[in-house]
């Protein structure tokens, strides 16, 4: 059996991309599927943060491609879930350490060990962008409602497009007070303006704050509504028909109550 | 700055020679406010009467256009002024509200591998020679553009959120700008309740790491979102805190404003008994 390749991108940093990536895996690891996230941003690696491995990092991914180590040994088990593991960035040398041969090959390599490659792309198209794709089958793409974002992304698609990948798409950090007031774009004019398959929305949340500086997955957190959303997220990945809930701004009753929707 | 603002084309050919500062803003990570801080900065040091000029190094992903609502009048872009096709002055974008302030746009089909680091920094020298600021907006990342964007700037200002994972790539951008003359921080996104609750770091913690000279604090605001989808930079709304806070910082690039950055902290238990003390308020 061969796992499913998937880049996580957006053009423009700041989006998401290392969260969405770790809670996705952190899902899928949940669901019992073996999962290995790999973070293709050398030289600026914040994936073993976000899940609060940092410390175990012994080898990276461009000592695997200059054959100082084994595959296997470079890949780091998650603390929670047994079938989770990052493949670690090089933090001290640069995206051309790697070419895009290389990286695919690394890649097509972890194809036997799990179901799941989740590749973490760094921000940008210059050369960690062309790594992360080269190594993908399928991609994410993660925006934010703002102009910019989504001006980035509909680039990143444009260069996904060529490459013949098939493109589904988070919108992250929807603020539905913001977009109540039309103060911000609705999912639906996002997915209008790219053109993609929606996959997700989620929320904008301070838990998200919190639980990266802690290093720890939001799906591991009870009752969180974050969590819940990557859950789902997961099963649409998995194939299965989740609907989607419309994100509401919590009104007076849902304040007292606790009450999110979400997607 | 007086004869600064006598001059009725400030950044035009005929000028007379200046030797403006070049100053990139950079912080390794995306999102973290780098081209907010750019056009906010850059319009605020324009409104005090100085000639601006910013660049959008992010060939490929520009939006420095976008922030300030100038992307409908951008006609030629920074690749082809490099490549020869026209000159600076056709390129230069004159920004709608402030006169003095202008834009160079990033090439937005092109790559980053497109632009010779050479003759970047010589572009950036150029300016200097007809502007009192050149801005340069970074992209996000270490590749090409980070080398094509620093190149030029003898400054730096390094944008920097309360996060751990920005606050490790500002630290590696920190190392690779090497000797500049100035690296200074501006902490981004603060948010003092979340930072009281201890579920986000302090500025302190993130100078902590980084030990830089701090320019200011900006806390977190939806304005930053809406100003962003207008268009419009804070700086230019009276109202807005956040504009109050850049303007406060471009004063002190200017040197006109030698005051302490505030830091927006609600008072600590120990600020409150200090100052029932007769402790500093």
């Amino acid at each position: 059996m061969s796992a499913r390749r998937i880049v996580l991108t957006s053009g423009k940093g700041g989006v998401g991309k290392t969260t969405a990536t770790a809670n996705l895996g952190a899902a899928l690891a949940k669901r019992g599927k073996r999962v290995i996230l790999v973070d293709a941003d050398i030289g600026l690696r914040n994936l073993d943060l976000v899940l609060g491995l940092e410390k175990r990092i012994v080898f990276d991914l461009v000592e695997v491609v200059e054959g100082r180590c084994q595959l296997r040994q470079a890949l780091i088990k998650d603390k929670r879930f047994q079938s989770l593991a990052i493949l670690p960035a090089a933090q001290t040398r640069d995206k051309t350490a790697v070419s895009e041969t290389q990286f695919a090959e690394v890649v097509a390599g972890l194809d036997e060990l799990c179901d799941y490659v989740l590749i973490d792309c760094p921000a940008g198209i210059e050369h960690g962008f062309r790594n992360a794709v080269a190594g993908a089958a399928e991609a994410i793409v993660v925006t934010t409602p703002e102009v910019s974002a989504i001006r980035d992304a509909d680039r990143v698609i444009g260069k996904l497009n060529e490459r013949g990948l098939p493109i589904r798409l988070i919108v992250n950090r929807i603020r539905p007070d913001m977009v109540r007031t039309g103060d911000m774009m609705s999912v639906d004019d996002v997915v209008d303006i790219l053109g993609v398959k929606l996959l997700g929305m989620i929320p904008d949340d301070e838990e998200v704050i919190d639980t990266t500086n802690r290093g720890e997955p939001i799906v591991l957190v009870p009752d969180s509504h974050l969590g819940e959303i990557f859950e789902k997220i997961a099963r649409r990945l998995e194939g299965e028909n989740v609907a989607f809930t419309t994100l509401t701004a919590p009104g007076f009753f849902g304040r007292l109550f606790g009450q999110r929707k979400a997607g | 700055m007086r004869e600064l603002q006598e001059d009725p084309a400030p950044g035009s050919s005929s000028a007379p020679r200046r030797r403006g500062r070049a100053i990139v803003v950079t912080s390794g990570k995306g999102g973290v406010g780098k081209t907010t801080t750019t056009a906010n900065l850059g319009t605020a040091l324009a409104l005090t009467g100085a000639a601006v000029a910013l660049i959008d190094a992010d060939v490929g992903l520009r939006n420095l256009d976008i922030v300030l609502g100038l992307e409908a009048r951008v006609r030629n872009h920074v690749l082809d002024v490099l490549e020869g096709r026209v000159t600076l002055d056709d390129a230069l974008v004159t920004d709608k509200r402030v006169p003095t302030l202008r834009l160079l746009a990033a090439a937005q089909t092109r790559e980053k591998d497109d632009v010779d680091t050479e003759a970047m920094r010589a572009l950036v020298d150029s300016l200097r020679d007809r502007f009192d600021y050149v801005l340069i907006d970074c992209p996000a990342g270490i590749e090409k553009g980070f080398t094509n964007a620093i190149g030029g700037a003898d400054e730096a200002i390094i944008v920097c959120t309360p996060e751990v994972a920005a606050v490790r790539d500002a630290d590696r951008v920190v190392g690779l700008l090497g000797n500049r003359t100035s690296i200074k921080l501006i902490v981004n996104r603060l948010r003092p309740d979340l930072v009281r609750r201890g579920k986000m770091l302090s500025v302190d913690d993130v100078n902590a790491i980084l030990r830089l000279p701090l320019l200011g604090v900006i806390a977190d605001e939806p304005g930053v979102i809406i100003s962003t989808n207008k268009g419009e930079p804070l700086v230019l709304d009276d109202a807005s805190a956040t504009g109050a806070a850049y303007r406060a910082i471009a004063g002190r690039i200017a040197g006109t404003d030698t005051s302490t950055p505030e830091i927006p902290l609600p008072p600590t238990l120990f600020q409150k008994l200090g100052s029932f003390f007769g402790g500093r308020r």
